[in-house]
């Protein structure tokens, strides 16, 4: 069977070399054309491991662009640095009609540095072409090689990675050595690897997929992970940067990371170990005295990134950063970690992929690359504290929505340890507002308004704190954008840094023209201060189940004192919709000159069916209608 | 009575000190490690205690002469909002080998209070200094102070040499957190001349020159030197404001243009800028511009075929201005010249916007229709300073074309401007026109065109509580131009019309037909037939509905109280609705909303609605216009008010009501 196969293979390799692809447009099948910029007519993409050191990254592609918004798509980006370096790369461009127009290679691309914005130093470029024709549609065809000096990191194939991109291909080989030994894994696609051997006697691995329909935007996905296809390859034995390793699963990688760049990289000057038994001195609790400690370095250091080589993965030395008061997240967590120790607090350091959007490690799945940031763990007995340890301000033991509900690895002296960080749920993550409003017969608003927020939404105001309150002013008028006139007398903040968070908003407030009076009527916004003004977007004919990232309440009551001698001949607001992902209830009484406004909507993180996105839209609209209800009174 | 004497005393003594002395790394006072804000400031997270450089031009180690120039600056950490001014960039340009820039005699320091409350001192390890190739033209030199805390105080100094004389240093006393002292010296050996020119709204407190004899010799050829000390003190942060032009035009800055030299071998004089007649001359003979625009006839093959049939100059200079806009794709580049000349530029489909707007000017002076060029400088790029001219200022360049008397200002960089349109990016101040066979002149750069739409509205309301009906909107000058830009984002017509029913909420649409999306020259047409789901029923004695069913305006776009700097939109804006609902049997018109009619002062803008009611119906009708760019700051408060008026005049509902 293996043999017939790789006769296969090598006559279909000897058939694409010879064969002249026609590139001509009307070739591609009206099915791929729907909500597609760009269509990839084929694309071949080969990993071969040489050896431990030496991987060669072929990519062969042809991609066809249909319209302006293609161009972003067929923009060829080569990253590349020291221990990736660029071959060669070569490239053509066709017409519509599939003819030769122009030819492009290695000197048309500009060179550029590529390190992000946050960081001061990261040994990483990027090789950039952009091609340009008089008319749409173009093909671009080009093929380049790479190499890479290490067998640790492939990169993931996925073959239709971008919106409003069609695939008519696209294939990915993995060639090694018979003694190299991988684990792959795919997701979204059924199980198609076909394996083989060269004639060389090389392993090879081979995807392939054809005929995919451009993806389009939409809102409420869950993680681009979960619905692309996608192949991951982890090897068995690797090298990286000179160091080599061994590993199956999260376990001996945790270890490997532990042994190879975490371990005797903590020593301390002793000043600074004298200086953590000062501040810990006389504290009994061991969580306390984590605190300290954890505080001490918040204020002692700052977060720059540098990178550079094994530097990626490897944290500078703890006395370094003792002594220059910066690092980047690893180092700031090994230091951190190193000044527990001197306290004989034992901490892990975890590997996590930080952002908004919750991402866990792979529970089936263990590569080095998942990870993008680094947190610390505190393991005492019934209670695991995770810390952040980049920031000046986050409260010891909050990781807020960067970190929080993920799967991330500790590694430990023992190995690596799969362990999960903290969830903030919906009734977690509340903000509470009470506000005593008075409107007066021309109009004016006058009142004050107490917010508590609480688990993420405590974030949402921390950076005002440190503002001056001129700023703090400005940028108030800005949220609470409803009310125009806005005038704040006087706003203040309380923080309660605990574990789980808690800042108190206290605001005074006016507004003339509040309310619109005319004809003997009073118009006002019911709700000027928590205002829900976009509905979601409708999908017809969706195909992702609907994602919730991250839940939430809100809670919102205004008690308003109006000028006497009004009522309302309309029927007054009352709406109270109950779904699976969310609750919402709005409701006004008016008794005499008091109006009562109790609005309260919960949003509850989670996935579920596609189907219940219609509700999800109608819900948001119930929201927004409620929230755009304006009182209408007159005058007895 | 003894402070203010005193006060004059440090003055007197500071200034002799200040005219010629650098002040001394690493020194602090007690006073500045103790000081908790900035009492002139108490907003600021950082405040600059005193910052100092210096340019002179002299013979360097590899006996080049060239511009050497020294920063050095003392900062006030006072919290952590501020420790972004502890990580320091400093670019400089390395394309060409034998001509590179060179920053070096980097030092840097941190005072601080550690946990004890001591005062430390940090220095900055020069192997912590990185290098880093940028791209092409560009490196940067880049390092983090240590041990950087709330109360910290940085410093640092490095020096910056160029061997390009027309690039003398830039000096900018205003920056986004405030100065104490800034002080800027120059020396200037009489070999070399340049006119210098402040900007911005402060004045300098210090402004002292005098000769300094003999202070430059080169192989036996010596001159004099002024010696030049600017100097500012207490120095505001400037504060952006929102729909401003460039803050480069109102930040307070001292800049240097190379007007004439010296060559040292000859003795002659080079005059590098002396007046218009001048920088005329050099583009006209420049490869990047003049040269381009005489290759009329190497246009010519790729014109005829464009041009034939078209019976009028007007149509034939729009197929010209149309074939450009589609065969030369603008590569992102703004510039005031040619890279590689039109001729590749056409070949390569792609160019700067110099390719792309100099191919157009003397593609459509082939076809015989005449056309200059315009030089200018963007939004972003600043105003063009009008003292003396500058070549270097202007970033940008358009095309002037005149067709029986009209003119017409064009730029074929984006495919979706029609004839005649301006982007935005280009109305800024005035333009030079520069043909090659008249002396330059100055032009205004300004909208020639509204941004402009109407809307008709014919709505019914059903027994069953919905609203349907028809609504046609003409876009017109820049609103049909961002309209057309927001359409293309989609694939095709229909996938933008599909996401604009998604995103409607409670309006679907049941039929579009939009046209003109490619005839630039027409306005942009949108018909949909809609319908609201506006009511669950018609089972309510009242029904209260608000007729500004599209776009209301909720919150007002201005908060300050007062601005500085003026309200610059680029263009007027007019924006029109009229509605037409037709109601059913049993219902009527309660109670209507009074027309509004309000107006800025100086027939700056209005807003007008009316009502009249029909029968079975009412019709309603809107106008929002303002009919200026640009607002003073004396104009906001006129200009904010307009705004609540609007907000007010929006909230008003219709009331229907059953008959009984």
């Amino acid at each position: 069977m293996r043999v017939i196969c790789t006769t296969f293979c090598l006559l279909m390799l000897i058939m694409f070399a010879n064969a002249q692809a026609d590139y001509n447009v009307s070739l591609i099948s009206k099915d791929l054309l729907p909500y597609a910029s760009a269509v990839i007519r084929n694309k071949d993409v080969t990993i071969e491991v040489k050896d431990a050191d030496n991987t060669i990254y072929h990519i062969k592609t042809a991609l066809t662009v249909l319209n302006k918004n293609g161009d972003d798509i067929a923009r060829v980006v080569i990253w590349h640095n020291r221990s990736n370096i660029i071959r060669y790369v070569k490239g053509a461009l066709y017409n519509e009609f599939g003819q030769l127009t122009s030819k492009f290679a290695e000197k048309d691309f500009a060179d550029v540095n590529a390190a992000s914005d946050m960081s001061l130093f990261e040994d990483s470029r990027v090789k950039h072409y952009t091609p340009s024709t008089g008319s749409y549609p173009y093909t671009i065809e080009y093929e380049c090689e790479l190499r890479s000096k290490q067998s640790l990191n492939f990169d993931d194939w996925q073959p239709n990675e971008a919106v409003g991109l069609a695939v008519e291909k696209s294939s990915f080989t993995f060639i090694c050595k018979p003694e190299f030994n991988i684990r792959y894994k795919e997701i979204n696609l059924p199980p198609s690897v076909i394996t083989g051997t060269t004639k060389d006697g090389l392993k090879t691995y081979t995807w392939q997929v054809t005929n995919l329909k451009a993806i389009k935007e939409e809102p409420y996905s869950p993680n681009r992970d979960k619905y692309l296809s996608t192949v991951k390859i982890a090897p068995e034995n690797f090298k990286y940067e000179g160091i080599s390793g061994t590993f199956t699963n999260w376990k001996e990688l945790g270890k490997w990371t532990y042994d190879k760049l975490l371990a005797n990289r903590q020593a301390l000057p002793p000043e600074t170990v004298q200086q953590v038994n000062t501040i810990t001195n006389g504290i009994a609790d061991p969580k306390l005295k984590a605190k300290k400690i954890y505080e001490y370095m918040q204020n002692k250091t700052r977060y720059i990134s540098v990178q550079i080589g094994i530097g990626g993965y490897q944290p500078f030395l703890a006395s370094e950063v003792d002594r220059l008061n910066y690092g980047d997240c690893k180092a700031l967590v090994n230091y951190t970690q190193a000044l527990l120790k001197a306290a004989n607090i034992q901490s892990w350091y975890c590997v996590v992929d930080a952002g908004s959007r919750k991402v866990s490690l792979l529970n089936d799945f263990a590569s080095m690359s998942q990870g993008n940031h680094v947190i610390l763990c505190l393991p005492f007995k019934n209670d695991t504290t995770f810390l952040e340890c980049t920031s000046q301000k986050i409260p010891f033991g909050f990781l807020s929505d960067f970190t929080d509900d993920r799967t991330v690895l500790a590694c430990t002296p023992e190995g690596g340890k799969l362990m999960h960080t903290p969830k903030y749920t919906a009734q977690i993550n509340s903000q509470v507002r009470k506000a005593g409003f008075t409107v007066d017969t021309n109009g004016m608003l006058t009142g004050d308004v107490t917010t508590i927020f609480k688990g993420t939404q405590y974030d949402n105001h921390d950076d005002l704190l440190d503002e001056p309150v001129n700023e703090q002013i400005k940028i108030l008028q800005k949220r609470y954008n409803a009310i125009n006139n806005l005038d704040i007398g006087k706003c203040n903040y309380k923080q309660e840094k605990n574990e789980l968070p808690a800042a108190t908003e206290t605001i005074k407030l006016s507004a003339r023209d509040f309310a619109t009076t005319e004809n003997g009527k009073l118009y006002f916004s019911i709700n000027p201060l928590n205002r829900t003004i976009k509905t979601v977007r409708d999908v017809r004919n969706r195909s992702n189940p609907v994602y919730i990232n991250s839940g939430y309440t809100d809670e919102d009551e205004i008690t308003y004192t109006l000028p006497t001698g009004y009522h309302s001949d309309l029927s007054p607001l009352n709406v109270s919709v109950e779904k699976p992902f969310g609750t919402f209830k709005a409701t006004m009484v008016l008794n005499g000159d008091k109006l009562i406004f109790k609005r309260t909507l919960q949003v509850i993180d989670g996935t579920y069916s596609k189907d219940s996105y219609h509700d999800l839209v109608e819900f948001y609209q119930t929201v927004v209608d409620a929230d755009n209800y304006n009182v209408t009174l007159v005058k007895n | 009575m003894i402070k203010p004497l005193f006060n004059l005393l440090i003055l007197t003594l500071f200034s002799t000190i200040a005219s010629a002395q650098n002040f001394a790394f690493g020194d602090y006072s007690q006073k500045e490690m103790d000081m908790k804000r900035y009492d002139a400031d108490t907003s600021a997270h950082a405040v600059v205690l005193n910052e100092y450089g210096t340019s002179t031009i002299n013979e360097v180690a590899d006996e080049r002469i060239k511009i050497i120039y020294e920063y050095h600056v003392k900062i006030k950490i006072l919290d952590a909002k501020a420790f972004d001014k502890g990580t320091v960039e400093i670019p400089f340009y390395t394309e060409s080998d034998d001509s590179y820039e060179n920053v070096s005699e980097i030092k840097g320091i941190t005072t601080y209070k550690d946990d004890d409350g001591i005062i430390q001192r940090a220095e900055l390890n020069p192997s912590k200094v990185i290098t880093v190739k940028e791209n092409k033209y560009w490196s940067s030199l880049k390092f983090a102070l240590p041990n950087l805390r709330s109360g910290a105080i940085i410093e640092y100094t490095y020096q910056h040499t160029t061997p390009f004389w027309d690039k003398f240093h830039a000096w900018h006393f205003q920056d986004d957190i405030p100065k104490i002292t800034s002080m800027y010296e120059v020396h200037i050996p009489a070999f070399w001349s340049y006119n210098v020119l402040l900007r911005g709204s402060l004045r300098l407190t210090k402004n002292t020159s005098k000769l300094e004899t003999g202070c430059f010799s080169r192989r036996g050829a010596t001159c004099d030197c002024s010696h030049i000390v600017y100097g500012m003190e207490n120095i505001p942060a400037f504060v952006e404001e929102d729909y401003m032009t460039s803050p480069k035009n109102f930040l307070s800055a001292i800049y240097f243009n190379l007007f004439e030299y010296t060559n040292l071998n000859t003795g002659s004089k080079i005059l590098v800028t002396k007046d218009w007649k001048d920088i005329d001359y050099n583009l006209k003979h420049a490869d990047y511009f003049g040269s381009q625009l005489r290759r009329k006839d190497l246009l010519k093959q790729y014109i005829t075929p464009v041009i034939t049939g078209q019976a009028t100059e007007l149509a034939k200079a729009k197929a010209i201005y149309a074939y450009i806009q589609k065969n030369i794709k603008w590569n992102g580049l703004n510039s005031r010249g040619s890279d590689d000349g039109i001729r590749k530029a056409l070949d390569k489909h792609t160019g700067n916007v110099a390719d792309v707007n100099l191919a157009l000017v003397t593609a459509l002076n082939s076809a015989g229709i005449n056309t200059e060029a315009v030089l200018l400088s963007t939004r972003t790029n600043g105003l063009i300073n009008k003292l003396y001219p500058v070549e270097n200022e202007f970033n940008y360049v358009i095309a002037r074309t005149t067709i029986n008397g009209t003119s017409y200002l064009l730029d074929a960089t984006d495919p979706l401007l029609s004839f005649g349109l301006l982007p935005l990016k280009c109305l800024n101040d005035q333009g030079r026109v520069m043909s090659l066979d008249k002396p330059s002149y100055w032009i205004d750069l300004v909208a020639e065109h509204r941004k402009k739409s109407t809307s008709s509205l014919d709505l019914t309301l059903q027994n069953d509580g919905k609203i349907r009906g028809t609504i046609t909107t003409y876009s017109i000058g820049y609103q049909a131009y961002e309209k057309r830009k927001a359409i293309k984002k989609f694939n095709t017509i229909d996938e933008y019309v599909e996401n604009l029913d998604e995103q409607m909420g409670k309006i679907k649409i049941l039929k579009s037909e939009v046209q003109n999306l490619d005839s630039l020259d027409l306005p942009l047409s949108e018909k949909y037939e809609i319908e609201i789901n506006a009511f669950d029923n018609l089972n309510h004695t009242r029904l209260a509905f608000n007729p500004f069913i599209f776009d209301r305006l909720i919150a007002n776009p201005f908060k300050l109280n007062e601005r500085n700097y003026p309200v610059d939109w680029g263009m007027p804006s007019d924006n029109r609705v009229i509605l037409t609902m037709h109601l059913p049997e049993n219902y009527v018109v309660e109670n209507f909303p009074q027309g509004v009619a309000i107006s800025l002062p100086n027939t700056g803008g209005k807003f007008i609605t009316t009502f009249n009611v029909e029968d079975n119906g009412f019709t309603f009708s809107n106008m929002t216009q303002f009919s200026k760019s640009i607002y003073i700051p004396e104009e906001y408060p006129y200009l904010k008010e307009f705004y609540n008026k609007i907000i007010s005049a929006e909230k008003a509902e219709i009331i229907f009501k059953k008959k009984s």
